[in-house]
């Protein structure tokens, strides 16, 4: 769903405009979420969120944040913030208009199965299922290993180049090796698979100039329809029929041929496609038992089991229907050099547990399941950090400062009051990192710094005050030159400082003031 | 004046940090490499063994397997 998220808000509004679209995207929200939609979706205006959190107990608050985030990603909700900088929200209108038309009218999806008469042979339910199986596999093998595994599907070696970016490491010269992600995948749930492969199907159709919007919308709606009943493939638009053998070779859709027409027919895989999105996954038939003396047996004839059980155990006995194994510490510490986690194997193991064990709480052993954890904890019996060690303290005060102000940045690894030695975790902390002591240090020097700016700002201000009354000095006594030159406009450089007090020009000026030199009286003297 | 050691904090458990004292004390004086021990369970170590430690460690537990031939 974070696919549909990242969408550009014009492609999201086209994708709203299906109704199946919609409603799948509404099972997938968390369940506040859903009940904010269905409780605004005959709403027309906009709501207050005061409103909404009154909705919610104090305690919901944060389920209460999750969901909002959720519909504003999703842009099911439109946040306003209006004048009174109050937020309000509104459900996306598209979003809501087609809803409503879905809860009314019955589901009509865009196309109706075949009449039966026209369509022979339909398979049955179970070999549906089967032959679904049977495609993923068939995949997954050809993901694992390209080099061995026939070519039994019909992606093309690009396509599978992409699908394998983040799980297979390719080398040019050896055969290329499963990564971290690669052995976590293949221990993953069938569903969560699927869904990784279908994420990176849409990712890459951009480059294939198929619009990610239509696949994501057709593979939606094709979650709506019924399992084992034949659609038509003249209802399929062009794009959608390009898609169709994609996602047959993947296992989501069986294509038959009639004599005049043919059809598809979704299988289980993708009808669950929809579910899935909320991670409820549906349990699968498990067929691993694990017994308390470490032994594994899995009855089951796939391939693919046995390349999975292979990886973190050793294999005793292979049979057609059969395959009888041994945990034992060897090959966990080659799971665990692969990048494995204990955690994996034994969810794994739990996941797939056989019916007969399935009931049993818990299904794999105890001491199986810490026997391995212990063995992955063998691995990591020594932590190193690198480290700074502070000593030779020059008291006692100086030595707690340090350690408290160590202990508030959480950098403080190890300290002996005795010795008054600290131990503190390397580059954790911004400056040198060693408290107090230091950091008063530090603080003088850098004020230092600011101090010396600032005086050298001081000396340079009083030595230009300085020239300048130096420089005032000189004017002041220069002011005659001007006076003399008789201008009709005032003089192009008037002195600053006024030596004279100047009368109010009407009265009239006892003649023993010495020559004024402002601007008005040399007009006023110049006048005739 | 405070000294500052640049190096590797090491906390394991006792057999381990028995171990690794005792790969120290086999080693010539030259790569010596525990700057200091701090408890039974906590070293501080030089910065570049621990590759070194990683590997004697691996070692020892290898000497404790078996592997039945196939």
């Amino acid at each position: 769903m974070d696919m549909v998220a990242s969408l550009p808000a014009m492609k999201l509004d086209r994708l709203y405009a299906n109704p199946f679209i919609c409603q799948a995207i509404l099972r997938s929200l968390p369940p506040l979420a859903k009940k904010y939609v269905l409780e605004m979706l005959y709403i027309d205006g906009p709501v207050s969120a005061k409103m909404l959190e009154e909705w919610v107990l104090a305690d919901g608050s944060s389920k209460h944040r999750i969901a909002l985030d959720r519909l504003i990603q999703l842009r099911i909700f439109t946040e306003t913030v209006d004048r009174k900088k109050e937020t309000s929200y509104r459900l996306n209108p598209t979003f809501q208009i087609n809803l409503r038309k879905h809860l009314i009218d019955r589901e009509v999806l865009p196309r109706e199965p075949m009449p039966s008469n026209i369509v022979a042979r339909l398979p049955s339910l179970e070999e549906l299922e089967a032959y679904a199986l049977g495609q993923w596999e068939c995949f997954l093998l050809q993901l694992i290993n390209s080099t061995q595994a026939e070519k039994l599907t019909n992606f093309s070696s690009s396509m599978m180049k992409v699908f394998q970016r983040g799980l297979l490491s390719q080398r040019e010269k050896e055969a290329s090796r499963l990564t971290e992600s690669g052995f976590q995948f293949l221990l993953m749930d069938t569903n969560a698979q699927l869904w990784y492969i279908i994420r990176e199907y849409i990712s890459n159709s951009e480059e294939r100039d198929i619009d990610p919007a239509d696949l994501i919308s057709f593979l939606l709606e094709l979650s709506f329809h019924i399992t084992g009943e034949a659609y038509n493939m003249n209802t399929l638009t062009e794009i959608q029929r390009h898609m169709i053998k994609d996602l047959a070779d993947l296992g989501l859709i069986k294509l038959q041929q009639g004599r005049k027409e043919s059809w598809f027919i979704p299988t289980k895989l993708a009808t669950n496609l929809s579910v899935s999105l909320t991670d409820s996954s549906s349990r699968k038939q498990g067929f691993v038992v694990v017994e308390t003396n470490f032994r594994l047996y899995a009855y089951s004839s796939s391939k693919l089991h046995c390349e999975i059980l292979r990886l973190f155990s050793r294999i005793e006995y292979q049979l057609p229907n059969l395959f009888v194994g041994a945990i034992t510490k060897e090959s966990l510490y080659n799971a665990f050099e692969n990048g494995i986690t204990a955690e994996q194997i034994i969810s794994f193991l739990q996941q797939n547990a056989h019916p007969r064990v399935a009931e049993r709480i818990p299904s794999v052993p105890e001491n199986v399941a810490d026997q391995i954890r212990l063995w992955e904890s063998d691995l990591n019996r020594v932590e190193m950090t690198p480290a700074h060690l502070y000593d030779e303290f020059p008291s006692r005060d100086v030595f707690e400062a340090a350690c408290d102000f160590a202990r508030e940045w959480c950098g403080l690894l190890w300290e002996d009051s005795k010795k008054m030695r600290m131990v503190l975790i390397y580059q954790d902390l911004p400056e040198d990192p060693t408290g107090r002591f230091h950091d008063f240090k530090q603080f003088v020097e850098s004020n230092f710094d600011v101090f010396k700016w600032i005086g050298l700002l001081i000396i340079l201000a009083q030595g230009s005050c300085i020239l300048l009354a130096m420089v005032l000095r000189a004017l002041g006594q220069n002011h005659g030159s001007n006076y003399d030159s008789d201008d009709e406009y005032p003089p192009a450089r008037l002195p600053l400082i006024n030596h004279n007090l100047q009368p109010p020009s009407f009265v009239v000026g006892d003649p023993h003031f010495p020559p004024k030199n402002d601007a008005w009286n040399v007009r006023i003297h110049s006048q005739p | 004046m405070v000294n500052a050691t640049k190096g590797l904090f090491i906390s394991c458990d006792i057999p381990m940090a028995q171990f690794i004292i005792n790969l120290n004390s086999s080693l010539p004086a030259s790569q010596k490499f525990i700057i200091h021990v701090m408890d039974s369970t906590h070293l501080f170590v030089q910065p570049h063994v621990s590759e070194m430690i990683r590997s004697a460690i691996a070692d020892f537990r290898d000497q404790n397997s078996y592997e039945k031939p196939n």
